[in-house]
Order: structure tokens, then sequence, then C-alpha cells
């Protein structure tokens, strides 16, 4: 009798989810590297599928395990874009991954921030920051620069994440190398910063740990600014952005349209709304800068730090970063994860 | 009167056809020889002998030889320890009806709900820096303990222990219902003491199921990877460091020899734990 009861459940259950597959009308689009809790992608895609019913479903990969995935699955697609910090995008479009295309408002993209073929283009950027739980910093300071991160009261509280699995953090990694004198060559004054700051660090995630940063399990998360933002003004949380006084890294965060894309008239439309003033001022709500001038509103812009403090953000050469991702990340593999 | 006959074993008409094999073994050989196949020519992609260079590359590579160390030894010992903690929790469940038993059994299978990841997570609620281990034992005794252990060697071992200590007991348990009880009556009878028993009728009895568990439990431990890619500051293991090589540089066949080396490991200890299992005689 029980088994019987326990039957008729799975065949519920079944039956539920083949009539969901089935009603088979559901449009998706699948967007490798869509964290909801990154530049409020969560908000973005809700938002689409409202307007639309297109479904992008959320994904974890972060955009170098993006970009590899997007590899190995050259031959028979499944993603039909991605997202990517800068460097992570133009590398994927150098390979020969995606396929060219200018969404609409192409022309309101700065020449700067887009591949004049189409292969890639910005939709925000941001900015490396230190994102800081006051809270959860046991009585220490807020750390103000990149040297006060060494200092032993930070011991255990700092984390960013493992450049392997994330390009923000690939950004932090070869922006510092350049700050501490390094070139696209030479990652020895990077990875000896890192290799001191490595004493105090808790732990190299391979997840998003926005929602630790938030509980106090990570006092100090090297990310980018818009993430510490949204803790502060859309969770309300303890946290206290810093722009270190050596300087910091703007990242362009780009998309790309993956070549073969199982999608392609849904990719492109979905493409093209993101570039529209309402999934700009979506973005922003996560405190990522929309790539489309004026599609901020005053209210959230007011919740930036000053500019003077952006002022110290300096711009990276993606094509150098770019030629210099498997030799880098490697290296720090080396140096920093494995050492022993 | 019916003969008797030795519980499980039904010889002849009576036992169900060995077509009923049929099933498990196609599964068995889709999700694991077509796999297995896979992961060999991959890892064998490009010149021959390929295949011995990339299995060799895992032992000749330092942090490959080092996680697979790591693994093995920690395999081993949360096995051991997840069998020490286990005996007695077994012996109880299979031998005495109290109160509470069916909630008890229940606890202590929970953990196999719970993917490698939600372990490292519940880890990290425990143990982490606001943990709420560290947490109770400030509000008791004024200063934190264990604060930030789930990133270091003893958080990853707790969480390995976790979900290995159901398979455990449940394996232990079954082992001690089939044990008979009798034997043990006689030697008390016979004025033999309680360790004495243990040592001489007890542990016999269970070694085949011992081995059996061990070679479970480690093998499970050994290819585990998501407390460890959750956990791990440094202290890496081959799962983790085969998933870092496949995602993060595409790197197929090097990843594929981490998992052929996993995969024998696992192989050749099932194969020494089934024979030490045989009863003698």
């Amino acid at each position: 009798m029980k088994s019987r009861t326990l039957l008729a459940w799975i065949g519920i259950l079944a039956g539920l989810c083949l009539s969901r597959a089935a009603s088979g009308q559901e449009k998706t689009v699948i967007q490798y590297d869509c964290i909801p809790n990154y530049a409020n992608w969560g908000g973005v895609t809700a938002l689409y599928q409202q307007k639309t019913g297109v479904r992008v479903p959320p994904d974890p990969k972060g955009s170098s395990v993006a970009l590899a995935a997007i590899e190995k699955e050259k031959e028979n697609p499944v993603a039909d874009t991605a997202y990517y910090s800068g460097a992570i995008g133009y590398v994927a479009a150098q390979k020969g991954l995606h396929q060219a295309y200018k969404p609409k408002g192409w022309e309101k993209i700065p020449a700067d921030l887009k591949d004049p073929g189409g292969l890639w283009w910005t939709v925000h950027t941001g900015t490396i920051a230190f994102l800081v739980n006051t809270s959860a910093l046991g009585g220490a300071p807020v750390p103000r620069s990149w040297a006060d991160l060494l200092k032993p009261e930070y011991r255990g509280k700092v984390v960013y994440d493992d450049p392997t699995w994330g390009g923000t953090s690939y950004t932090m990694l070869y922006g510092l190398n350049v700050l501490m004198g390094g070139d696209e060559k030479d990652f020895r004054p990077g990875l000896d910063y890192l290799r001191k700051l490595d004493a105090n660090v808790l732990t190299y995630p391979r997840e998003s740990i926005y929602n630790g940063v938030l509980r106090g399990e990570v006092p100090i998360w090297i990310n980018a600014d818009g993430n510490g933002y949204k803790m502060k003004h859309a969770d309300n949380g303890p946290i206290e952005v810093v722009i270190p006084k050596e300087g910091t890294f703007s990242m362009p965060l780009v998309m790309g349209m993956v070549r073969g894309a199982p999608h392609p008239e849904e990719t492109r439309r979905y493409l093209d709304w993101l570039l529209t003033p309402e999934a700009q001022a979506e973005f922003s709500k996560g405190f990522f800068r929309p790539v489309v001038a004026g599609a901020i509103s005053p209210e959230i812009a007011g919740k930036f730090l000053p500019p003077a403090e952006y002022a110290r953000a300096r711009n990276l050469d993606l094509a150098k970063m770019a030629a210099a991702s498997d030799a880098l990340k490697k290296a720090w593999l080396e140096e920093i994860r494995r050492s022993r | 009167m019916r003969p008797l006959r030795a519980p499980g074993r039904s010889p002849g008409p009576a036992g169900p056809s060995a077509a009923w094999l049929a099933p498990a073994a196609l599964f068995l050989g889709v999700a694991f020889l077509v796999p297995l196949a896979t992961l060999v020519a991959t890892a064998a992609r490009g010149a021959p002998g390929a295949l011995w260079l990339a299995l060799a590359g895992v032992w000749a590579r330092p942090h490959t030889r080092h996680a697979l160390a790591n693994g093995l030894g920690l395999s081993a010992a949360v096995s051991l320890a997840a069998i020490a903690l286990c005996l007695l929790p077994a012996e109880l469940l299979a031998r005495r009806r109290f109160p509470g038993r069916g909630a008890a059994r229940l606890l202590l299978s929970i953990p196999l709900a719970f993917s490698g990841v939600i372990v490292g997570f519940l880890a990290i609620v425990m143990l982490g820096r606001v943990g709420v281990v560290p947490s109770l034992a400030r509000a008791v005794f004024g200063r934190p303990f264990g604060e930030g252990l789930a990133y270091a060697l003893p958080g990853l071992f707790l969480a390995y222990l976790f979900f290995e200590i159901p398979r455990a007991v449940l394996a232990l348990e079954a082992a001690f219902a089939r044990m008979d009880p009798e034997v043990d009556a006689a030697a008390r009878t016979l004025g033999a003491g309680p360790v004495r028993r243990f040592a001489r009728i007890t542990l016999p009895a269970l070694r085949p199921a011992l081995v059996g568990t061990f070679a479970t439990t480690f093998s499970v431990s050994l290819g585990s990877y998501g407390a460890a890619l959750i956990l791990s500051r440094r202290f890496s293991v081959l799962p983790v460091e085969a998933y870092q090589e496949f995602t993060a540089f595409g790197n197929d066949a090097g990843a594929c020899a981490m998992a052929l080396w996993l995969a024998a490991i696992s192989l050749v200890v099932s194969a020494v734990a089934a024979r030490e299992a045989r009863p003698r005689g």
C-alpha cells in the first residue's frame, strides 16, 4: 500500500515535469556567466522574461570557465551568448568562438569599448574595489590601500576569487601587476605582492561569495565596486566600498554572440534589448555603470563614491591582458594557490 | 517442516533468474564503460603513447602528485574514523530496540541527501569565520574556537566524515544484523568478558563487512570533489585538480588522465576488498 502511494507520487511528479517540458512554448536564450547577484543579472533577466516571455536561466560560471566551456562545445554549441569581464571576452573573440553581431544601439557604445567587427561589445563597466563588511573587521580599521591589506590585522580576512574561475579577479590580477610595475611579460611584481597578501587570504573561492560578504563570513572581498554598493543599498548590509589609494582598474564587462548559437533569432533580440535604456537602467540598479550614456538615474549615480575617487582607476589594455591570460593564470596557480 | 537454509542464499530454481541482472548490467555498461572508453580515447588523443605520457604526467607534476597523495591520505583517515565512530551506533541500531531508534537511524542517514558542495557550505556555516561553533565558543568561553577551521584541513576532514558516516553506519548495521547472537551469548555464558568477546567474536565475524565498508567509503571520498572545491584553500585533491584543468584551461587529456587514476585506484581497492571479504575456509 505504502509503495503504491509512493509510486503514485513519483508518477505525479514525472507527469508535472513532462507537461512542463512538453508545453515547450517557453523560449530560452542560454547565457553563460549569468550570476543573479552580479551586475543585477537576476533583475535584468526577470524583467526580460516578464516583457517577452523569453527565459534566460541563471548560470554560475565565471568568465574564465564560460570561455573554456564554449571552446569545449565549439563543435556543438550550447550557449547563445556569454558575459565576460573584458579581457576574457576578447580572448573568446580572438579564438573564433563568437560570430559578428552589432546589436541595435551599437553607435551609442564608445569606440574603445567594442570590437569594430562586432565580435564583442561592452554592456556596462565596473571598477575593482575593496568591499568591506565593517561589522566583521573585528576592530581593525577599514583598509584604504593595497599596502594596508598586507597588515597582520587583516589575517584571514581578505578574499579574492580564483582568477582561473572569474574574470573580475583576473582583471585584478593583471591590473595589480601593472600597478606594481610589471607588464604583460613580467608577472613578478604582481605575484610578489599577492604572495605577501596570501598570508592574509581566507580562501580563493570558485563560486559567488556575495552572501558570505553580507553575512560577515568574508570581511574584505576584492571585487567589482557595484556588488558592494548593491550589498549596501539594496541589501542594507554594513558595507563600505573602498577605492584603494595607490590606484585601481576599471573593467569593461562585455558580451558576444556565440558562433553557432542554437537560438540565433531569440539571441539577437535579447542582445538588442540589453542596450535599451530600460535594460541599461536595470543594470544600474546593480550599480554597474551603463555603457549607454544617460541610462543611470541621478539617484543611483549619487550612491557611488565621488568622481574624485574614481579618478584613480586606470584603464587596462584589453589586447595585452588577453594575450597574457593563460600564462598569468597558470603563474598565479603555481605561485599562489599551489605554493606550500 | 521446511529444511533450514541460510538466509539470503537461495540456490536452485526458487531464486530469481539471472536475466534480472540485465538492466543493471546494461546501465553499468552505458554509464561506466562508455565514459571510460571516452576518457581513455581523450587522454590518448594525439601521438601514440600519449595516454601513458598523460598518466605519467599526473604522477610527475608536483601539484597533481600532492593532490593524489592528499586524497589517498584523507580518504583512508576519514574511512577509518567513520568506521571507528560508527561501530557502536551500528551495533545499537541492529541489536537493541529502543525508543527513538527509527529517528536515530533517520538522523544518521540525513547526510546521504546532501551533495558535497552543500556539505562544504554546511562546514562554513558551522566552522567558518563567523560559524556557529566559534560564535558559541565566544559566547560561552569568551574566546572563539574553530574560527575559520572550515578552510583548513580539519574542516575538510570533518566535512568528509559527515558524508561518510551514513555509509558506514548503514553497512555495519546490516552486518551486525546478520551476525548470530547465539555465539556471543554462548561466549558470555562461558565467562568471556566484553572486550574479549569483541576482539575474538565480533571483530572476526565483522571482518568482511569492515573491509567492504572501508572500500566503499574510501572510494566515495577519493572521488568526491564538491566539499573540497568549496573548502580547500590550499590542500587540494585530485578531483578538484581535474575540474580546474578541465574548466579553467580546457585540458581534456590532463583531466582525463587524473580521472583514470582515480577510477583505477577505486577499482583496485574494491577488488582487494572483495577478495578479502570472501569467507575463508
